[in-house]
């Protein structure tokens, strides 16, 4: 892999010196550079784009503390792995906070567990609401009876996308249909 | 132009601000100022009036030197902390944990060099307090010395500093207080350390975002 070090400071050097283009290319490829890392470790293009804005605030706030006499690579990683650990944190703590508990469904699960309450052409025009993407994932796995896998091979997501986009869709509508 | 870069174009519009000192630099000017803090505090006070026959003691002196050494060492790994990046040398970080551990296996050995044992003062958790007040100082000082910067290491920084704020304090009651019971400076001068350096980590939490 080059070692592209040494352009990263030589351009935070110059931007230190007061030169604004030379700070907009390093942010640039700083941008290019930390996509793939978030890429890898989000599931979500959204969500990517959210750390990234954080990392590139965040490097604009710490910029004073890089005095161009070190490598500009760990200085920056340091920067992106806080903000990345910081967001999955909050990111899980929401998710928790907003979870449904077990017990909140137990009155609701009908006595055998081999038929389910609902069909899903009792819900189907509610499904059609949901964002395209979810709406897809529901029709794949609860009309046309296929798993997670399946779909997200059908769809060219990965399974675990697909999982969360489903549980997304199921909190919708949870709300919308239960009185 | 998506939102990345709009951003960054307004990013790249704002003046480049100061450069901060490095690391060593701000740990001299924060030592200065625990310095100048230390000999006025003892100047009010006053020392214990067996002072220089103390240092004539092996134990005393060794624990003196520890507790200096414990001060540049938090001073030092404060200001690295307060870089993102540790300024890419960690070790300088772990260095003040590191010898706080030492400085206590020295003192267990003293404890037990210490036959017979020498009497206990009178007071006991008065000595806590005292250092505890003493340290409030430094300790909000030099932790809001380092919002300035940029710590993500931040538990560990709050830690550190006020491990640095403590030792201050620590080493200017030794030097005050009439007071030779190891027993006595283990668990309520020292032992007490690793509590609010556990409190600094809390702080540093909390006080150390940006």
């Amino acid at each position: 892999m080059p070692d592209y070090s040494d352009s990263y400071s030589d351009l935070m050097q110059r931007a230190l010196n007061e030169d604004n283009r030379a700070y907009s290319e390093l942010l640039q490829k700083t941008a290019q550079l930390l996509r793939p890392y978030l890429a890898k470790r989000l599931l979500f293009a959204n969500d990517v784009d959210d750390v990234l804005q954080e990392i590139l605030l965040s490097v604009h706030k710490a910029r004073h503390t890089y005095d161009g006499g070190r490598p500009y690579l760990p200085w920056l990683y340091a920067i992106a792995r806080f903000r990345l650990s910081d967001y999955l944190r909050e990111h899980y703590a929401d998710d928790l906070k907003h979870a449904s508990d077990i017990a909140d469904w137990e009155n609701l699960l009908p006595n055998d567990v081999t038929e389910t309450a609902f069909s899903y052409e009792s819900i189907r025009a509610e499904v059609e609401k949901l964002p395209a993407k979810q709406a897809t994932i529901l029709q794949l796995m609860h009309e046309q009876g296929h798993t997670a896998k399946e779909v997200a091979s059908l769809i060219g997501m990965n399974e675990s996308a697909v999982k969360v986009a489903a549980h997304r869709a199921y909190k919708v509508l949870k709300i919308r249909l239960m009185p | 132009m998506n939102k990345i870069d709009d951003l960054i174009a307004q990013l790249a519009q704002h003046n480049m601000p100061r450069r901060a000192a490095p690391p060593f630099l701000i740990s001299l000017k924060w030592l200065a100022y625990a310095a100048a803090y230390f000999l006025i505090a003892l100047l009010v006070s006053g020392t214990r009036p067996d002072l220089a026959a103390q240092f004539r003691h092996g134990e005393f002196l060794t624990e003196t030197m520890f507790l200096l050494a414990l001060i540049v060492a938090s001073s030092v790994g404060a200001s690295y902390l307060a870089f993102p990046d540790v300024y890419q040398k960690r070790w300088l970080a772990r260095l003040p944990l590191l010898l706080f551990i030492v400085f206590m296996l020295f003192l267990l050995f003293a404890l037990r060099a210490d036959m017979p044992p020498a009497p206990q003062p009178l007071h006991s958790w008065q000595c806590t307090i005292t250092i505890m007040l003493m340290a409030m100082l430094p300790a909000v000082s030099t932790l809001w010395a380092m919002r300035r910067f940029a710590a993500i290491q931040r538990g560990m920084a709050g830690s550190v500093a006020v491990l640095f704020a403590f030792s201050v304090s620590a080493l200017w009651l030794r030097l005050h207080e009439l007071n030779n019971s190891i027993s006595h400076v283990i668990y309520w001068h020292y032992l007490p350390m690793l509590i609010f350096a556990s409190v600094g980590w809390w702080l540093g939490k909390r006080v150390l975002r940006w």
